[in-house]
């Protein structure tokens, strides 16, 4: 049968169909490999390649994450720190300022009291001595008065003693 | 096709043809190629339909190369590998689709029911297998892989690429001449007896074309597993 097929009667062997074979698998070959195995095998490669960057990329970007994370979380901490000796310098003020306006507040008190004591003082001396001033013009004109009415020896005498009198009271004073 | 009446022949430039096998031929390139071209259109780092079974195909039979021959060596004989299995998967399958056969002789049908064209793909490899063992391990080496395990086994070191390529190639014949013979067979029952073979007929027949289909397929793997066999075979020193 291998004979019946293989070798046609008369011709020998069919040559012509191996060689056509080869030299059309050749070509075959050279078409596939410029269509489609070259382009496509570099796009798998690319693709590799992509897969394999996109992965160390991922792993970067992941550190950068944390590193980032990690930076933000001092900056908070940070922040909390500052609020916190912000607040606590503005208290301190608060009350430095409290206490120094108290004392101011004392003291203007206390010179007010001061001067109204002494301003007091002044009226009194000085309606005193007007009272004293009135009351010495008041008797001398009372005496004057009683002077002119009558004067005899006896109420001579008793007044120049009395007035003696006065004199060294006045004195002792 | 057992007559040889049946091979229409011509002569070109001293040399016999097969109009059969040429015809059968070119329908079989003409399909792997535009299979592939259809497929490889519109390249994408994110693959569409057609680039996905590509990539897939390419895969598999750099996968069956990889399997077989050590580092990065298979890569070498990628490109073959693949050719080579989409083009017997194409011409096994064809003649289950297409037989056409004028005045008595064929024209189209399976080119791998043939001997002569299994017998140049299986040449090819071994060609290959020789080439590859030659160019990596230099001819000393290579030759003296023949002496192994002891110099008496030179006979049979010759012996065996012989049956190698013998084997390698009417393996796939005999599997796809013997399917074709007997749809063939079966098609002839049908029609003989009027209606009723015609019915029973059939579902054989479907039945068949689909094993066929099945082992068409099996035998470009093989093919293509032996070939990487014989090719890693070559590739290291014993």
């Amino acid at each position: 049968m291998l004979a019946h097929l293989t070798i046609v009667p008369g011709v020998g062997l069919a040559l012509g169909d191996m060689l056509f074979y080869a030299i059309c698998f050749i070509i075959l070959m050279w078409l596939i490999k410029l269509v489609a195995w070259k382009p496509v095998n570099k796009m798998m490669q690319d693709r590799a390649d992509k897969i394999a960057n996109d992965i160390d990329s991922a792993e970067q970007s992941r550190t950068d994450a944390a590193k980032l994370a990690a930076q933000r979380q001092e900056a908070l901490a940070n922040s909390h720190k500052e609020a916190s000796s912000i607040v606590s310098d503005a208290k301190q003020q608060g009350q430095q300022t409290r206490t120094s306006l108290l004392a101011d507040a004392q003291s203007d008190v206390q010179t007010l009291k001061s001067n109204a004591q002494k301003d007091i003082e002044q009226e009194r001396q000085d309606a005193l001595s007007n009272a004293k001033n009135d009351v010495a013009d008041l008797s001398i004109e009372i005496a004057s008065k009683i002077i002119h009415k009558e004067l005899n020896a006896n109420d001579q005498k008793a007044l120049i003693d009395s007035y003696i009198e006065g004199l060294g009271k006045h004195n002792e004073s | 096709m057992g007559d040889p009446s049946s091979v229409p022949t011509f002569k070109f430039l001293g040399l016999t043809f097969n109009a059969d096998n040429v015809i059968s031929g070119l329908i079989a390139f003409i399909i792997v190629f535009l299979l592939v071209f259809a497929l490889s259109r519109k390249l994408t780092m994110k693959p569409g339909k057609g680039q996905n079974v590509l990539e897939w195909i390419i895969d598999f039979t750099n996968g069956i190369l990889k399997g077989q021959i050590p580092g990065n060596e298979a890569s070498a004989f990628g490109l073959y590998g693949f050719t080579l299995f989409l083009f017997l998967f194409v011409s096994n399958e064809l003649g289950l689709f297409i037989q056409i056969a004028v005045g008595g002789k064929d024209y189209v049908k399976s080119p791998t029911s043939d001997p002569m064209i299994t017998l140049t793909f299986s040449l090819a490899t071994i060609m290959l297998a020789q080439f590859a063992g030659v160019a990596k391990l230099g001819y000393k080496q290579h030759f003296r892989n023949y002496l192994k395990p002891f110099v008496f086994w030179l006979p049979i070191s010759i012996f065996e690429e012989f049956t190698n390529f013998l084997t390698l190639g009417l393996r796939i014949f005999g599997v796809i001449y013997s399917g074709e013979m007997l749809l063939k067979i079966i098609g002839q029952m049908a029609f003989s007896h009027g209606i009723a073979t015609l019915i029973v007929s059939v579902p054989i027949e479907m039945i068949w074309q689909g094993f066929s289909l099945f082992l068409g397929a099996i035998q470009a793997y093989v093919f293509l597993t032996l070939s990487s066999v014989y090719i890693s075979r070559k590739l290291e020193a014993e």
